[in-house]
């Protein structure tokens, strides 16, 4: 999943400032998911912001509703009557979904609530860790299931560096290093010997290093 | 779903209900709860065999809810008089005679009654109640409680006529001679077996239990001898035992002739009995009584050991060859079972011809057009609330004959399919222990006839009722709603609710308690609950702010109900801090931010959240969770401009709803502060 989370309250009620009545739009797969922006996160946004504007004498409403995915059209396109109606949209979707509002309403003023973060998976109840980096070329079968690129802070391919210590990455005691985890699931696999092929120089043009990405499928477009 | 407490209930009592009203401290409502369905309320709280308590979910977990002792503080409470009375329809000009005057004909004539009948009893006998006049003694039930309940059917216009035996002089068929339209028979069974041994005819002292019975029960001496031998394992037999020491035998020996565990008596009543001196002699038969001079003075008795079951499922006595003795008694009560009097109706309507008890189909009707019979009469020797039933029926059966429809419909309600809860849930449950009944010490209980139990005290009825598991009050999905993001499985203290591999999220409604932890983190209100639904709170306390002018500074205060506190308690709060609007739930993790920017919205200055002491709190583990959401409102509130300082966390104390300084403390604090913008606004004309 995509994790998110939401943005301080000072720093929404402040963009969200002065643009009259405005819908605060959840969306209920990964924005619900990371608890960051689901309908009861946007209904309780709506509440707090309705209120802060109440004190500051700004009688413009609060609305808010939730779609399925803000990055699907059809999802968006769903709600036109209800931004219709508004003159701004905060949305707690990710920046993909911030943006595709903002394709499909191009009179609206569109904000983010939320900070897209990392693509990561759910620890437990209230903690996510970031897994891959999509980098458009996985690896993940050359190193144990564990991914450098996402997980080790210089994304080294022939890890690991001289700053790993007992385990640990040198830029913070609470980072594992991911070539020390690598190795140690290499060993326990008896599959070791994997690590004395070289990484080649990564050609990260599918990372998008070449430009914005576009995937486009052939044998599917309509 | 209904709950099985309700299920097991033959009148279908909202059991569940009421003992979350009493967990409410709404007990005025409780007491209507009941009385709508249960004309004699007071008598079943008191000897109701409570099949409701055999059903209760706790009874899995740990030990039943006491269901019964429950209904008795509800219904003995001063508040009970304060209910407003239902009263009769308009009258229908149809007249139904109700013969007999116990449970199922005080059942049937109020239920006719209420449906506009006119209604005429016929009692046999000069006193009305039937058993529960003259067969259950009143250490058990008091006869004031038997009056007072027989005296609120007569004001809904049921006419009661005593010591007319209809039979007699009035045959059945005369009623309808008579304009009356409807037969309701319920004479019960108040004929006793006889004994079948050897001199059971011959000796004075030797006595039925029913005859015992009804003269002990109407206050008259019953001669007990020095040395009494009871025979029957029954609840008639320990009643017998009982008064018979209260009437100041010396020594009173029950024989059964099987083990204590197939005894029919209740086991509360055989403790209570042995405690209170009773001797218990199990697995003999009497095999003739012996006598002197036309008295009773002794039994001959044999040993008997267990065989094979017999039909009725229990282990049948077997005589142990060369066991016989002789034991020296001056009175025998034979309480081996009764059968009805039905003699007088044998012209008139189809008996059975082993038991006398009058056959009838559905409903209570019988082979007669317009003559129905329920209770004992129909059933042989059962329970009130099973008298109850059969008489609500009966009413319900009769008012469709009197209005030519169809007779009613088969109830409805299911079978009682007896839920089980899963293993890893009971072991999760907090376990609560039951309250513990209040008696007169054994000592001072043989002095008389005064009632033995008395009601349970307010905090011990609250504690009981706040052990209630809330069988199908809990989360419902909304499976069109939930995306299956895991987080009520997460969150759940006891791990109820599960995934498949696609992600289709159940949780089972009777292993759910209601603690409303996935409801509230759902993130997209996908789940529901019936018991205190966040909605209705936050609507109890918006009608609570606009219905009177509370004088500042304004604090709502959610108070959770597992709390050590009466009603008294609420009252007081509101009499010593006006200021201040309680809101009653059902487990703080209920309340949620935007239910606490909404009291802030409705213009409070503050805001609080008192949670009940730790042992006291069925749901412990979800503590933490309830400090670091308030610790994110709190942010909010300061990010507001509001000041986070307006919203208080606070125990309750060991006895009451908060300790006595926090209120005038945060109220304080708050007056320190700039005043809730949103009610100065609201002040603003």
């Amino acid at each position: 999943m995509i994790t998110l989370e939401q943005k301080k309250f000072e720093d929404i009620e402040k963009m969200t400032k002065g643009c009259g009545r405005l819908l605060v739009l959840g969306c209920e797969t990964c924005a619900a998911m990371s608890l960051a922006g689901g309908k009861k996160q946007a209904e309780a946004l709506a509440a707090a912001i309705g209120m802060a504007r109440k004190m500051s004498g700004d009688k413009s409403e609060v609305l808010y509703d939730a779609v399925a995915r803000q990055c699907e059209p059809e999802f968006i396109d769903l709600t036109e009557k209800e931004v219709a109606q508004c003159d701004g949209v905060l949305s707690l979707a990710c920046g993909a979904g911030v943006q595709l509002l903002a394709e499909r309403f191009p009179d609206k003023v569109i904000l983010p609530g939320c900070n897209t973060t990392f693509l990561g998976v759910t620890e437990k109840l209230g903690v996510w860790s970031e897994r891959c980096a999509g980098c458009g070329d996985c690896i993940l079968d050359k190193t144990a299931g564990l991914c450098p690129i996402a997980r080790c802070s210089k994304q080294l391919l022939n890890g690991p560096c001289g700053g790993s210590m007992d385990g640990k990455c040198e830029i913070s005691k609470e980072v594992d290093c991911v070539w020390q985890l690598i190795i140690d699931r290499l060993t326990k696999l008896n599959r070791l010997e994997m690590l004395e092929e070289i990484f080649p120089v990564k050609d990260w043009s599918p990372a998008g290093h070449g430009g914005p990405r576009k995937m486009v499928r052939e044998d599917l477009e309509s | 779903m209904q709950p099985p407490c309700k299920l097991a209930c033959p009148i279908h009592t909202e059991a569940r209900e009421y003992v979350q009203l009493i967990a409410e401290r709404r007990f005025e409502e409780a007491y209507s709860s009941i009385r709508e369905l249960n004309p004699l309320p007071r008598v079943c709280g008191r000897i109701c065999t409570h099949p409701c308590e055999g059903a209760c979910k706790r009874g899995q977990v740990d030990e039943p809810i006491a269901i019964a002792a429950l209904k008795r503080f509800a219904s003995d409470g001063p508040w009970r008089g304060r209910r407003e009375a239902v009263l009769p329809a308009e009258p229908t000009g149809h007249k139904v005679a109700v013969i007999g005057s116990g449970p199922a004909g005080l059942s049937a004539a109020h239920d006719l009654a209420l449906l506009g009948h006119h209604v005429t009893i016929f009692e046999a006998m000069p006193v009305l109640g039937g058993m529960l006049r003259v067969g259950v003694p009143a250490y058990r039930l008091p006869k004031d409680v038997v009056d007072e309940e027989i005296e609120a059917i007569a004001d809904l216009g049921v006419v009661m006529k005593t010591g007319v035996r209809i039979g007699e002089v009035t045959k059945v068929s005369d009623l309808f001679d008579q304009q009356y339209g409807a037969v309701f028979v319920a004479v019960g069974a108040h004929k006793d077996r006889k004994l079948a041994v050897t001199g059971a005819d011959a000796f004075e002292g030797v006595v039925s239990a029913v005859a015992f019975l009804q003269r002990s029960n109407q206050g008259q001496d019953p001669k007990v001898g020095r040395q009494v031998a009871v025979i029957g394992g029954g609840n008639t037999a320990v009643d017998s035992a009982r008064s018979a020491l209260r009437w100041g035998a010396e020594t009173v020996r029950m024989l059964y002739r099987r083990s204590k565990d197939e005894m029919p008596a209740a086991p509360a009543e055989i403790e209570e009995a042995c405690g209170e001196g009773v001797h218990l002699s199990v697995l003999i038969s009497p095999i003739e009584i012996l006598g002197e001079e036309g008295k009773v003075t002794a039994l001959r008795c044999m040993e008997n050991r267990l065989g094979e079951p017999d039909a009725s499922g229990r282990r049948s006595p077997e005589p142990v060859r060369g066991s016989e003795f002789v034991l020296d008694v001056d009175m025998v009560i034979a309480a081996i079972g009764q059968a009805p009097e039905s003699s007088f109706l044998a012209e008139e309507l189809e008996l059975d011809q082993k038991n006398h008890r009058i056959i009838t189909k559905d409903a209570g009707t019988t082979a007669r057009p317009g003559v129905f019979a329920g209770g004992d009469a129909v059933t042989g020797p059962a329970t009130a609330i099973q008298a109850i039933a059969a008489g609500k029926e009966a009413a319900c059966a009769i008012d469709r004959y009197l209005r030519q429809e169809s007779p009613p419909a088969l109830d409805p309600i299911g079978p009682d399919e007896r839920a089980r809860v899963s293993s890893a849930v009971i072991e999760k449950t907090r376990k609560f222990e039951r309250a513990e009944k209040i008696r007169t010490p054994m000592d001072r209980r043989l002095e008389g006839f005064e009632e033995v139990e008395s009601a349970l005290t307010e905090d011990r009825a609250i504690g009981e009722a706040l052990r209630c598991l809330h069988c199908f009050l809990g989360a419902k999905i909304d499976k069109d709603k939930c995306v299956s993001c895991l987080t009520c499985l997460r969150v759940c203290p006891l791990q109820i609710p599960k995934t498949n591999k696609m992600g289709e999220i159940t949780i089972d409604p009777f292993d759910c308690q209601a603690c409303g932890m996935c409801a509230l983190e759902c993130p997209v209100q996908a789940i529901d609950m019936d018991l205190h639904p966040r909605g209705d709170i936050v609507m109890e306390m918006t009608a609570a702010v606009g219905k009177s002018a509370h004088p500042d500074p304004l604090m709502v205060g959610f108070f959770d109900l597992h709390g050590n506190f009466g009603a008294s308690d609420i009252e007081r709060l509101r009499q010593d801090h006006p200021n201040v609007l309680p809101v009653m739930v059902f487990g703080l993790r209920r309340i949620d931010t935007v239910d606490i920017l909404k009291a802030f919205e409705l213009g409070a200055q503050a805001v609080f959240l008192a949670g009940c002491p730790v042992e006291k709190d069925p749901f412990p583990e979800t503590r933490q969770g309830l400090k670091q959401s308030m610790a994110r409102t709190t942010d909010l509130l300061n990010a507001l401009g509001l000041d986070g300082g307006r919203l208080a966390l606070c125990d309750m104390p060991e006895q009451g709803l908060v300790e006595k300084t926090f209120i005038e403390d945060l109220g304080e604090r708050v007056k320190e502060m700039a005043p809730n913008p949103m009610r100065a606004k609201e002040d603003k004309p």
